[in-house]
């Protein structure tokens, strides 16, 4: 009878462990679905759910705070969501919240999810309907993505010439490599600098110069001042008016005479038309030339014959 | 010769029926056989929990280890604890435990009934005034049908445990954070229809193994005959229940 007993406590040992492992599964699973603890309802119409079902998750700021109890279609363009929130968070939701469906993830499941807006408001009671926000399609989005490819394919190919011809040899990139043309240019800069510097000194002393002139200070000054000194400037001209007329008379007569020179008149003229002449100063020349080769000869001679032959080799060492 | 054998094949599920339909009648008749059915609990229930919960473990940690590479090829790794616990609770762990239990008990009753009938030893219980058929067939069907489930379940946290490790060879994932994908995905209509299953899967590996010892014949060559089919006919009820349970959850919508 001992043994029946140890074997039935056996028994009933994994009896209860299956039991209680089942129970708690449940109660995990039904604690998910918000099947237990107190809940109240809020609903919303939307103009497309995109696939929401019954089940799916509430997500209140990203929080998992309850399910969807029932989607209906109530118009041609207007589906109620009937959603089962816990009465925990019912203080955070507030009457203005917004419902919009999203998906958990790119591909994940279809939920609902409620944001909160900045202005005040009391929180929701009981069969609240909140407003809602049409969802995002991936159709839409698909479309417009598709646009901005295209746009972006466009740009890039555009990019890519740009890019090419910035690299290419000869262009504004060698210009942009060459560290000369910096240092060039800041001492170019550097030049800039120093010529306002003396730009600015320049004007200093025309500005003192102009105000010199104007009080009738200096040559100048005089000039342009003392009317008695412009009657002197006129007679001057006057007389350099006739030394022009005298210059003119002598160039004249200079052009008559070189001519005649041209022409081979006058000593100077035998002299620079002549070309026999310059045959004979050619051939002295070459006679000159010979003359200093055998006098050259004769050194040489020279310097083998005995008593001078002992004063050159003295000299070479 | 083919019209013989499906003749005998209608005869014997004909049998099989009337077989079940006493097992009803006689469930009901007063002169309940408890410590029978206490000791058949140890047998088939506590016995049987050890090479259940070994195959459960290891069929948890070998399909999360094979699942893992799909996964990763979709880059859904993250998704691993939510796609076996779904495998293991919807199917792998009740169907594992049903056959387990169709090899140990199922040829088990079939033997131990088979012997009983050869020898005789069921003739001299009804002579003396004990009704064998209920000492014997309902008392161990009704063992099978209470007891499979509970196994059935114990391999479900099994299994999972063994998901668990298995998950955890590769990749790292944190006790609390397995358990709560593991409930996340999992819903009633998991866990419900796949407890009930198992109860269908006890009894018909008990109404098989009794029904082919009580109806062993030819003497000890028989009671091999007898075991052997058992195992085989409780095996392939197992997988057509099955077919049956899924196909029902389905238009129950409970999938």
């Amino acid at each position: 009878m001992a043994r029946e007993t140890t074997r039935n406590l056996r028994v009933g040992i994994i009896v209860i462990l299956s039991t209680l492992l089942l129970i708690t599964a449940l109660y995990l699973i039904g604690d998910k679905q918000n099947l237990f603890g107190s809940t109240f309802r809020i609903s919303a119409k939307f103009y497309n759910v995109n696939g929401l079902m019954q089940g799916n998750n509430v997500r209140l700021s990203g929080i998992n705070v309850g399910t969807v109890e029932n989607v209906e279609i109530v118009a041609d363009s207007s589906v109620n969501v009937v959603m089962l929130i816990e009465k925990r968070v019912q203080p955070f939701i507030k009457k203005n919240a917004i419902a919009s469906v999203g998906t958990d993830g790119l591909m994940g499941n279809k939920l609902v999810e409620i944001n909160s807006v900045k202005e005040d408001a009391t929180g929701v009671e009981e069969g609240d309907e909140l407003e809602t926000m049409r969802p995002v399609e991936v159709d839409d989005m698909v479309r417009t993505l598709k646009l901005t490819n295209d746009n972006i394919q466009i740009i890039t190919s555009n990019l890519r010439l740009i890019t090419d011809k910035i690299n290419s040899k000869n262009s504004l990139w060698s210009l942009l490599m060459d560290t000369g043309v910096a240092e060039n240019v800041k001492s170019a800069v550097v030049n800039i600098k120093l010529m306002t510097n003396q730009s600015v000194e320049v004007t200093g002393n025309l500005k003192e110069i102009s105000s010199g002139l104007k009080n009738g200070k200096g040559t100048l000054g005089a000039l342009i001042t003392d009317t008695l000194f412009s009657s002197h400037i006129r007679q001057t001209i006057v007389k350099i008016e006739k030394f022009s007329d005298s210059a003119a008379t002598i160039t004249g007569d200079l052009s008559k005479i070189v001519n005649k020179i041209k022409n081979g008149q006058g000593s100077i003229g035998v002299l620079l038309n002549d070309t026999m002449l310059i045959y004979n100063l050619n051939k002295g020349i070459s006679s000159i030339d010979s003359g200093a080769l055998n006098f050259n000869q004769n050194m040489k001679a020279l310097k083998t014959i005995w008593p001078l032959k002992k004063y050159f080799n003295k000299t070479d060492k | 010769m083919a019209s013989e054998k499906f003749q005998n094949f209608i005869d014997e599920t004909g049998d099989i029926a009337r077989f079940t339909g006493r097992f009803f009648k006689e469930l009901f008749k007063p002169r309940f056989e408890f410590n029978e059915f206490f000791r058949q609990c140890f047998f088939i229930g506590y016995k049987s929990f050890p090479l259940v919960a070994i195959t459960a473990f290891i069929m948890g940690l070998v399909i999360t280890i094979q699942s893992r590479p799909t996964l990763v090829e979709f880059g859904a790794e993250s998704w691993l604890p939510r796609m076996v616990s779904v495998s293991l609770i919807r199917e792998i762990a009740p169907v594992i435990t049903a056959l387990i239990c169709a090899g140990k008990i199922g040829s088990g009753i079939g033997a131990e009934l088979g012997s009983m009938k050869v020898t005789e030893q069921i003739d001299a219980m009804e002579v003396s005034g004990t009704n064998p058929f209920k000492f014997l067939v309902v008392t161990r069907v009704i063992t099978t049908t209470l007891m499979i489930p509970i196994l059935a379940v114990l391999a479900d946290a099994i299994s999972l445990y063994g998901g668990f490790l298995g998950a955890n060879i590769h990749g790292v994932v944190s006790w609390d954070l397995f358990w709560n994908q593991v409930f996340d995905t999992l819903a009633f209509g998991d866990v419900v229809p796949s407890i009930i299953k198992t109860y269908f899967f006890g009894f018909a590996i008990g109404i098989i193994g009794c029904y082919k010892g009580f109806n062993t014949n030819k003497g000890t060559e028989g009671v091999g005959i007898a075991a052997n089919s058992a195992v085989v006919i409780s095996s392939l009820l197992v997988f057509i229940l099955d077919l049956l349970a899924v196909q029902i959850t389905d238009i129950l919508g409970l999938n």
